[in-house]
């Protein structure tokens, strides 16, 4: 056993996050001081040294760099002891507040950050809802009411993205493979902070004037825009596409490399593949959004004119370069999603899932062809006429591979014991969810049909209908399914059930609704309805005052069970996946004795000897903590020395 | 196409199928549904669907109702399916045994893909066509009209008249073909006229023309904007009037245009 490192209450406090925050903003401050009194008049130049002063100094602050600069000054790498420390061993809930390395806590944070997300977006929405419950301006003018738009659509987006790769792909993922921890457990505290720190750089939108583009921020009119509200915008994508870049790097290389003995690629989880699939997508994706907002940043800071058409700038650049991320990325939101709608499947209908290298086939399927469906964003744009037929024909490709997943969703539901648990309804209804929203991406997908519903409110109902209506859906099974896990409580299954149904029914409610809107041609992004859209934009509103019920049980359970909920057990479900085999709460080192896998995690045939569906342990180091009760009598019969995995 | 989706499924679960025949009720109930909800799609559309002021919308409005009707068999499949399996096999408690493990067949794999695929292709081969009818040589007596947004308000500009429009509202003769050149002056506009099919991007430093329509039904249509630009996009509203072709030509006049 390893001895933990001691310390005084100074050096528990700093580093932390309260010194990464205080000075960062002594940073941010100083630096757009220093720029205000060579470039006085220039507000978007002092706006953007105070937000990447911002950046460097919190992570100074916090302890990003002490690793970076131990082994640069003093040359020795950090010791077991040091390495444990930085893992948060024996420091309580402090720990999540720190640049700690276990991969358990990085995704607690994601998990609570994202929840804070979507309560944030969701208040957003309902403001939107609001506004647009009556004809006319009613209640915000018109900048609050398109800040609120953008502000809704980037918290909503960004915590779309990070919904499951982030929680549950930090904390279930590596544990589902056998590993003790992600390949760069660094890296992993580093991508969380970064999506941390874009937080701050994102409100302080509020302060600066907001921003007038909504969530795609369209250049020219991101680069026309006078307030520096728009550097705000440009500031939290790069930081959070740093973020997505390194989380992904860091989960493809832990599938890669620290799968346990046995586990295969025709053994792996589908929702190891889902978020495998969606991580290298977002790795394709990501740098060209990136860089277009450097680029916007250029245009507003140091006048180049990458945008703006009157010095030689094309605003079809920007398009293209924002579409580039901008379609890939629902499918970076969708492909783990619906990885973990089969897992959940698959464990609640006690079955293996149907075809499990057609569901993954699907999952690359669609992985590969939305690289290049891009450009039907841009069929009215007058920018890609000759191509308008291979990305339509690409497009609508993309309906196979999704039909292949329903298949295997279906018939792995067909003739199982279906045990109908929160989880499950959740991918119930996300199913039912994802047929409308994919069938209404045929229509714009098509170019006649678009040519009446671009731009329009049809196009608003059809990408709720399956980001939220499917993914985020598809997040709440996962939220409800792995939450006894990660938290070692157990939700109330009552409030669940109110919640999904509340949440249902007011989201058929509002969306179908702005679908007969978008149908009679109303336009995307109003605060000011017209009056010939007025009833249905009555009943979505009405509809939305359910789904804002369903957010507040939602809070109300989740609080209510940490505070006083009853105790989960390890394997709180009954299911085959290695993150059930380990006790709950997860040790620090995931497992004492690293698993040797033998087959797919889906046998659930009471014929099949338990041995072959419970993995067969290998004794490994370090030995700090006692083995699960639950393994005690199976496992444990492998000697086979394991060397142990660097922490 | 329905009947192929049947005979798939079919061959693709009986070797495991025992007892009640699920497979045959639950087909049965998705066939039903199907014709039902494809009669009730193709009454309720037009009570749906707003009017359209000419062949173009008309033809853009045929296909969504058409696409719905395609789209129905497929979503009840997934819904007769799923609700199927909920009711019937569904159980109170935790199960303790596994359910049947099924594998889907090479037949039903291929089956599957050659139905989806044919469906996706049909609805690609579709879309081709169709906006390949709209490509039609300009004919000889085309009215002109420029359109340019600007934040936040569109100026259109009949070339052929000489003459600009003053306010907010624009005729247009009824009957006679009619273009629209859209630019823009600061940033990106959408111009858009749901009644006569016409959505177009407004790009600073491009001309980009739309689609030659006819309008054919005389009326008032909203034009808006449908691309966010900026504080007063919500605002940025216009109208067209389809007029007899002497009304508008008094119309052109008194906008200080000459005939």
């Amino acid at each position: 056993m390893t001895e933990v490192k001691h310390v005084n209450l100074f050096q528990r406090l700093f580093p932390s996050v309260i010194s990464g925050i205080l000075l960062g903003v002594i940073g941010a401050v100083a630096a757009a001081w220093l720029v205000a009194i060579w470039a006085p008049e220039n507000y978007d130049a002092q706006v953007a040294a105070g937000y990447t002063a911002w950046a460097l100094f919190f992570f100074i602050g916090i302890g990003a760099f002490n690793g970076v600069a131990r082994w640069g000054i003093a040359r020795r790498d950090a010791t077991p002891t040091e390495e444990l420390y930085l893992a948060g061993k024996d420091q309580g809930l402090w720990r999540y507040f720190r640049y700690t390395t276990d991969h358990k806590v990085v995704g607690m944070q994601y998990l609570a950050t994202v929840l804070v997300m979507f309560f944030l977006g969701s208040m957003g929405a309902f403001m939107i809802r609001l506004e647009q419950s009556q004809p006319g301006a009613i209640f915000l003018n018109p900048s609050t009411y398109n800040t609120i738009v953008g502000m809704h659509g980037i918290l909503m987006i960004a915590a779309t993205i990070v919904m499951i790769s982030g929680p549950f792909g930090n904390f279930v993922l590596p544990i589902m493979i056998g590993a003790r921890d992600m390949a760069f457990p660094r890296l992993n505290a580093l991508s969380y902070w970064l999506l941390f720190a874009a937080i701050p750089i994102f409100f302080s939108t509020l302060a600066f004037g907001g921003f007038p583009t909504g969530w795609t921020g369209y250049a020219p009119l991101a680069v026309q825009e006078l307030t520096p509200g728009m550097d705000a915008y440009c500031f939290t994508i790069i930081l959070f596409a740093i973020s997505t870049t390194v989380a992904a790097l860091n989960i493809v290389t832990t599938v890669l490399v620290f799968r346990a003995r046995g586990m295969t690629w025709g053994r792996l989880p589908i929702f190891v593949w889902g978020v495998l699939f969606s991580v290298v997508l977002g790795l394709t994706a990501f740098p060209s959004f990136l860089m277009s907002q450097v680029m916007v940043v250029m245009d507003r800071v140091f006048q180049t004119s990458f945008f703006v058409a009157s010095f030689g700038g094309s605003n079809w650049l920007y398009e293209h370069m924002f579409w580039f991320m901008g379609h890939p990325e629902v499918y970076v939101i969708a492909l783990p999603a619906m990885a973990v709608a089969a897992e959940v499947t698959s464990v609640f209908a006690r079955k293996p899932v149907f075809g499990y290298r057609m569901t993954i086939g699907s999952l690359a399927g669609i992985s590969v062809l939305s690289v290049l469906v891009w450009g039907h964003h841009l069929y009215t744009s007058g920018s890609t006429a000759a191509l308008n037929g291979p990305y339509m024909l690409d497009t609508e490709l993309i309906s196979i591979p999704t039909g292949v997943f329903f298949l295997g969703i279906i018939g792995t539901l067909w003739r199982g014991k279906i045990w109908m648990t929160v989880p499950l309804l959740f991918v119930a209804g996300m199913l039912v969810n994802f047929v409308v929203g994919g069938v209404t991406g045929i229509y714009l997908a098509d170019l006649p049909t678009d040519e009446i519903l671009h731009g329009g409110m049809f196009v608003t109902a059809h990408f709720h209908f399956t980001l939220v209506g499917s993914m985020v859906f598809g997040f709440f099974a996962g939220f409800y399914y792995w939450f006894p896990k990660m938290l070692g409580r157990r939700l109330n299954p009552a409030l669940g059930r109110f919640h999904f149904w509340l949440f249902e029914i007011g989201f058929l409610g509002t969306f179908l609704a702005l679908f007969y809107a978008g149908l009679q041609g109303e336009p995307r992004w109003s605060a000011n309805v017209a009056p010939a859209y007025a009833v249905p934009n009555l009943i979505a509103s009405l509809f939305a005052i359910l789904i804002a019920a369903s957010v507040f049980i939602l809070v109300y359970n989740v609080v209510i069970t940490l505070l006083r909920g009853e105790r989960a057990i390890a394997n709180e479900w009954g299911a085959r996946t290695l993150e059930w085999m380990v006790p709950t709460p997860v040790p620090l080192e995931n497992f004492e004795h690293l698993p040797e896998v033998k087959g797919l995690p889906y046998d659930y045939s009471p014929s099949s000897p338990n041995t072959d569906a419970i993995p067969v342990m290998v004794p490994a180091t370090p030995h700090d903590y006692q083995p699960p009760e639950s393994l005690k009598n199976d496992g444990g019969g492998g000697t086979i020395q394991e060397t142990p995995l660097e922490n | 196409m329905s009947d192929e989706h049947i005979e798939r499924n079919t061959d693709g679960i009986r070797p495991v199928r025992q007892e009640p025949r699920h497979l045959r009720r639950a087909v049965i109930i998705w066939a039903l549904l199907s014709i039902i909800g494809i009669v009730a799609v193709i009454f309720l559309a037009p009570m749906v669907l707003p009017v359209a002021a000419d062949d173009v919308d008309a033809t853009a409005n045929g296909t969504l109702v058409f696409f719905t009707v395609l789209a129905v068999p497929v979503a009840l499949f997934v819904f007769v399916f799923l609700g199927y399996s909920v009711r019937v096999f569904r159980v109170k408690e935790q199960p303790t045994d596994g359910g049947t493990p099924l594998q889907p067949t090479p037949a039903l794999q291929i089956g599957w893909l050659g139905v989806t695929g044919l469906l996706c292709l049909f609805l690609v081969i579709w879309g081709l066509f169709a906006s390949y009818q709209q490509t039609v040589a300009a004919p000889s007596n085309t009215l002109v009209i420029q359109v340019t947004g600007q934040q936040w308000l569109w100026n259109f500009n009949y070339p052929q008249y000489s003459a600009s429009t003053q306010g907010q509202t624009i005729e247009l003769p009824v009957n006679r073909p009619v273009v629209f050149e859209v630019s823009s002056k600061d940033v990106l506009h959408g111009f858009s006229i749901r009644a006569l099919g016409i959505r177009v991007d407004a790009n600073p430093g491009q001309i980009t023309s739309t689609t030659i329509v006819t309008p054919s039904r005389i009326g008032h249509y909203d034009v808006a904007c449908v691309e966010l630009c900026g504080l007063y996009h919500s605002y940025m509203w216009s109208a067209v009037d389809v007029v007899s072709g002497s009304a508008f030509n008094s119309w052109i006049v008194s906008q200080g245009g000459h005939l």
